[in-house]
């Protein structure tokens, strides 16, 4: 997994300021345009599936292997199921587990950066060397093996994917806090006498935020590939819902006969991940410094 | 710095003894019966308890983890549960070449494809050559590995049949045969990789094109190849180093299931097809010989950052 | 060569086969035949089907020739065969000893010899022996070996290594195989090149199977020499043989190679002089390997249904269909509330009224075999009723399909979920269908059929084999799809599954909560007893067709379908009759051209 350059430069721009630049910067960036426009749709479709998917993603009734018609633009599957309806089912899980895998990873990640930063001492080192672990292993094979263990499942693989990415943000937070522990407005509060939890609630977590919501869109597109990669090998959501990557899995041996098949879900993957791409670029041009400077 | 390569050196060796107990002991807590489904048509409860008795399975798990860890002392890593009962170390010997072939190619090619992208890209900044590398770039990034292995298979193996399908040759027996063989997978998993190498590149090149000792180069007269390759290119090559860690990350991620799709025998599907069929001894050997890896080329890209970059010094 | 004139495929032909072959005294402890009959260079083809018929061994399957065009054997020799072994990532072992997958005996079929061969005419004929001798009483077998072979490593074969073959697979240390030699009683050396065998009864299985070198296993000669000098762990990788070819290379998972042996004691044999076998797993790896050509025939493990259609449109390559042995079924578990069965003893018309009867009879009713042959199967496969397949000719019923209860009808079916209580499926509880990760496509289909056709939600959840086993062996499921393969003899299906007492009837469920497994019937039980000891064919299929009659009307589970067995190869492989024999994929006359 991609780890963000620790030592981003902080942001000292006020709050305003870097909201108006993200603006600025989406206005003019026609990719990160296009990216919330797939997005917006995409999300949309999960929500209204029931309504907007045209048959039963399950229903067997049709013909088996048909190319993309009228009836069904995107053709049937090997199982004599609509394959667009199944696809637009699939962005449910896919965005589901893209998103509460990183949200999940974000809240536990960055309260153990944050405690093992601030803190220090016995505590700091404990997650550091949790951290350690962590990375002395491949982050997937580590959902992998999670999901094989303990059985696959929506909830496992949620689990699984999760913990891969815990260790990112408990680095960035952890570093942040380093950093800004000595800045002068922390002494300066302390003095005042504001209370540790007003400290990081105040003036520590709005600061470490950028480098932590760059991270966190990189992570939900590598949790998006997670999940199709392990509902590909088998791992994945049991669930009726299908996931693109099971789709994928299950309609490997028919691709050569039935293009469609192969062709749409990983469009549909590929579509997905590089609009959240596209923003995640265009949140780093907002929001890191650095990279602004360069223009 | 001999006492940071100490410390170092023992924090690693710690770290792989904490993964390989942790996997030891999950692997067991776990249900799933492996003696029961190798004899599921031959043997009856007799053989069965036979069997476990033999392997040692019945043994209280302390006891088993003791005599696996004396073992591992020795240099002894257990064998197989099935079959002919060939040792861990055999199995472990003959699928990390492939791997690591694999992986080397795939570096290989990625870096081929990506450096001179990612110069391209800075070096003619904002232009429709720039933007068509940072597109390129994007959707390398976005693609599934898996789906552009099934793709490559389809159009290249099946149709144009200008490649085998599935398979490993080994380089020592032809070295033709192997490079077909393993380009197909090397393009599926390198894809991706070169993707972040050739982003990485750019903003690297850029931020070094526009820093003060290149001016002061540039106004010694050197011609602007010399410029790029000579001073420009080293200094940015710096943070791909770091990458190159995280490089052996993705890049066993994506051989996994890249292995899969080929049928290459490699070491990720060595761990996959061991942790489905609760191949203990295989799963554990496998385990300690991935994070061995991996600690020792983080190890090693720490020890390269130090060598290239004078100002970051470890106490 | 095939001297006999024959239509192989006229049914008319087969079934007068099949009669002859049972047709024996059953207090006949020699099965009708003369000793005189039983020793020579060979037997005749009746009286090898005459054996096989009297050991269990003998089904429709044997000789029902395959379809697909056949070319005679080209003159041609020299080359090398690309083989892929389907269904499976590493060829585990090839000891005879610890072998138990068809698709590693097939591989040491080619480079272990045993006493006696099974040819594809179905005549055993001597394979290292070169002729025998079987006593009055049909007790004492003596054996001549042939002179001058020798092992792939130069070892001379004599007498001894006979006997030591036998004493390594009587011991259960060494051979997993020791039951096959129940009935010897003692074996001994006449001299350096002949055999003696004394065995506690007539055993009308010993020439066909105890001495085959495939199918028993317990007497496929090894090497001594090699075993002292490699380790029994490397001798399972590249064992040593006397067969006509030998293993010069074995990587784990990336397969086997086999050379000819110059020394092979036919001379005319083998044809090829070197055979590349790849174990290829996955329906897509195996497709793709056959298509591009990077192999030219596929053995091991039967190839995925859906691949068969795609080979069959190939005009490059030939497939070869044959009905195959064994069924699978949907279980239902007779614990679960919904379903619940307590007693199966009750006449059918009592049970018939339990509510979970009734459910558990809507259920196998419900089921629409034909369609799920149709969309899981591609239509290859048989809809069944029972454990017994077609494939055992003999026994198999056919009219079950229209007798039997569980008879595919749609408005009794869904009449009968009415009457117990969920009309239209309504109110019925969510149930999970536990199937492997390779049936997992199969067991959407029947879910999706249980849904359309009685309204019933039935999740699919896929398990890989080590797990589910457990769940089924412990009672601990809602449904399962599984079954059986390789079954011959009715013994196969019945004893194995159908009594209360068979190994896979819940041998690890807690059995004060839970008396029986998954079925539990008296009369069925001592049916199945009596067929298994009664010696007269047509009492036995008799007693066969009752038992199985009983198991399908109180549905012992649902049974589902028999699959078929399906081999392909490239069309420039010539494969002639003679080597095409059931089950295995023997390769000493196969030519490449």
């Amino acid at each position: 997994m991609m780890a963000t350059p620790i030592d981003a430069a902080l942001n000292e721009a006020p709050r305003t300021a870097r909201r108006s630049r993200l603006a600025a910067v989406l206005a003019a960036d026609r990719k990160a345009q296009f990216g919330l426009l797939v997005l917006s749709v995409f999300l949309i479709c999960a929500i209204l599936a029931s309504f907007i998917a045209p048959f039963d993603p399950n229903d067997m009734q049709f013909d088996m292997m048909g190319g993309p018609s009228w009836e069904h633009p995107l053709g049937t599957d090997d199982l004599g199921r609509d394959l667009l309806s199944r696809i637009i089912y699939g962005t449910q899980i896919s965005l589901l587990v893209g998103i509460s895998t990183v949200g999940i990873a974000l809240v536990a990640g960055v309260i153990l950066g944050l405690l093992a930063g601030y803190f220090g001492g016995w505590f700091d080192t404990i997650i550091m060397r949790y951290i350690d672990l962590q990375w002395a292993f491949p982050n997937f094979i580590i959902a992998v093996y999670l999901v094989a263990v303990f059985g696959p499942g929506l909830f496992n693989v949620i689990i699984a994917i999760s913990l891969a990415f815990v260790d990112d943000f408990a680095r960035i937070a952890r570093s942040m806090i380093l950093t800004i522990k000595e800045e002068q407005y922390v002494a300066a509060a302390r003095t005042v006498g504001a209370s540790d939890a007003r400290i990081i609630g105040r003036h520590i977590l709005p600061n470490a935020l950028a480098p932590i919501i760059v991270t966190a869109t990189v992570s939900v597109s590598y949790a998006i590939l997670g999940e199709a990669t392990l509902s590909f090998l088998g791992l994945g959501v049991t669930s009726d819902t299908p996931t693109w990557g099971l789709i994928l899995a299950d309609g490997r041996s028919f691709i050569s006969r039935a293009w469609w098949i192969g062709v749409f879900p990983g469009l549909a993957i590929m579509l997905t991940v590089l609009s959240i791409n596209f923003l995640g670029d265009a949140l780093r041009d907002a929001l890191d410094v650095r990279e602004t400077r360069e223009g | 710095m001999s006492r940071y390569l100490l410390r170092r050196f023992l924090g690693a060796v710690v770290v792989m003894w904490a993964v390989a107990t942790l996997v030891f002991f999950m692997l067991r807590v776990v249900p799933g019966d492996p003696i029961a489904a190798m004899l599921a048509d031959v043997g009856g409860a007799e053989e069965i308890a036979a069997l476990r008795a033999k392997l040692g399975l019945d043994q209280p798990v302390y006891v088993q983890y003791a005599k696996w860890f004396w073992n591992l002392l020795q240099g002894d890593l257990g064998a197989s549960i099935y079959g002919s009962r060939v040792e861990v170390s055999r199995i472990i010997a003959e699928a990390l070449p492939r791997t690591l072939s694999l992986a080397a190619l795939s570096a290989v090619i990625a870096i081929v494809i990506a450096v001179p992208a990612g110069i391209i890209a800075a070096t003619h900044k904002n232009t429709l050559a720039d933007n068509a590398v940072s597109f390129t770039a994007f959707l390398g990034l976005s693609m599934p590995d898996f789906w552009l292995a099934i793709m490559l298979i389809i159009v290249f193996a099946a149709n144009l049949k200008w490649m085998p399908a599935i398979g490993y040759v080994a380089m020592d027996e032809s070295f033709w045969l192997w490079l077909k063989h393993l380009i197909l997978p090397a393009i599926a998993v390198g894809t991706g990789f070169s993707a972040i190498i050739a982003r990485m590149i750019r903003s690297s090149m850029l931020e070094v094109l526009s820093a003060d000792y290149m001016r002061v180069a540039a106004s010694k007269g050197l011609t602007n190849r010399m410029l790029l390759l000579g001073h420009a290119l080293p200094n940015a090559l710096i943070p791909v180093v770091t990458v190159m860690g995280i490089a052996l990350a993705l890049l066993m991620a994506g051989a996994v299931v890249v292995e899969n799709v080929f049928a290459i025998k490699g070491l990720g599907r060595v761990l996959i097809v061991g942790i489905l069929n609760r191949d203990y001894p295989v799963v554990q050997g496998a385990v300690l010989v991935v994070s061995a890896i991996f600690i020792v080329s983080n190890l090693l890209v720490d020890l390269l950052y130090v060598v290239i970059d004078p100002r970051i010094r470890y106490e | 060569m095939n001297d006999k004139s024959r239509n192989p495929t006229d049914p008319a032909h087969i079934a007068e086969e099949l009669h002859d072959a049972f047709d024996f005294d059953h207090q006949d402890p020699m099965v009708g035949l003369s000793h005189h009959d039983l020793s020579g260079m060979r037997l005749t083809r009746r009286s090898t089907l005459r054996l096989l018929a009297a050991s269990g061994m003998l089904s429709a399957y044997h000789l029902i020739p395959g379809t697909g065009a056949v070319r005679p054997a080209a003159a041609a020799s020299g080359g090398t065969l690309r083989a892929g072994w389907a269904g499976v990532g590493e060829i585990i072992t090839l000891d005879p000893a610890q072998i138990n997958q068809v698709l590693q005996f097939q591989i040491m079929s080619n480079v272990i010899s045993g006493l006696t061969h099974i040819n594809a005419d179905l005549i055993a004929e001597p394979d290292v022996a070169e002729s025998w001798e079987v006593s009055a009483d049909g007790k004492e077998y003596t054996f001549k070996l042939r002179k001058g072979v020798t092992f792939h490593n130069g070892d001379a074969f004599t007498a001894d290594d006979v006997l030591f073959t036998y004493n390594r697979s009587k011991d259960p240390q060494q051979s997993i195989h020791g039951r096959v030699l129940k009935n010897v009683v003692d074996a001994m050396k006449l001299d350096d090149h002949t055999v003696k065998f004394v065995l506690g009864a007539p055993q009308a299985s010993f020439l066909v199977k105890t001495t085959e070198r495939a199918s028993g296993r317990a007497l496929s000669l090894v090497s001594r020499g090699a075993l002292k000098s490699m380790g029994a762990s490397q001798y399972g990788l590249t064992p040593v043989g006397t067969g006509p070819f030998r293993v010069t290379e074995h990587k784990l998972g990336q397969g086997v190679v086999l050379e000819k042996n110059p020394d092979y004691f036919d001379p005319g044999r083998p044809k090829l002089d070197k055979v590349i076998i790849k174990p290829i797993d996955g329906a897509e790896p195996i497709a793709g390997a056959i298509e591009a050509g990077d192999v030219q025939f596929v053995g091991g493990n039967p190839i995925p249904a859906q691949l068969i259609d795609r080979f069959a449109s190939n005009p490059d390559l030939v497939i070869n269909e044959k009905p195959g042995p064994g069924f699978q079924s949907v279980w239902l578990n007779p614990w679960h509330e919904a379903m619940k069965v307590t007693d199966f003893n009750k006449p059918l018309a009592a049970l018939k009224k339990d509510k979970g009867f009734m459910v558990r009879l809507a259920i196998a009713k419900g089921l629409d075999r034909e369609r799920f042959v149709k969309q899981a199967r591609f239509g290859r496969g048989v809809p069944a009723y029972g454990s017994i397949n077609p494939a055992m000719g003999y026994y198999y019923d056919k009219s079950l399909s229209e007798t039997s209860e569980q008879a595919f009808d749609l408005d009794a079916a869904r009449k009968l979920m009415a009457d117990a209580g969920y009309p239209g499926g309504k109110g019925f509880p969510e149930l999970e269908l536990i199937c492997t990760p390779g049936t997992k496509r199969d067991a959407e289909v029947v879910a999706n059929i249980f849904k359309t056709n009685l309204g019933i939600k039935v999740n699919v959840v896929p398990k890989e084999f080590s797990v589910g086993i457990v769940d089924f062996n412990t009672n601990n499921y809602d449904m399962r799809l599984g079954g059986s393969g390789g079954d011959y003899d009715p013994d196969d299906g019945l004893v194995d599954w159908m009594q209360t007492a068979s190994k896979f009837n819940g041998p690890k469920r807690d059995k004060v909560k839970h008396p029986f497994g998954y079925f539990s019937e008296a009369e069925a039980d001592a049916l199945i007893v009596k067929q298994s000891a009664t010696a007269d064919p047509a009492m036995r299929k008799a007693l066969v067709r009752q038992a199985n009659k009983i198991n399908s009307d109180k549905v012992t589970c649902a049974f589902l379908y028999h699959p078929v067995d399906v081999q392909v190869r490239h069309k420039s492989v010539n494969f002639p009759d003679e080597s095409r024999i059931p089950g295995l994929a023997d390769l000493d006359r196969v030519t490449v051209s």
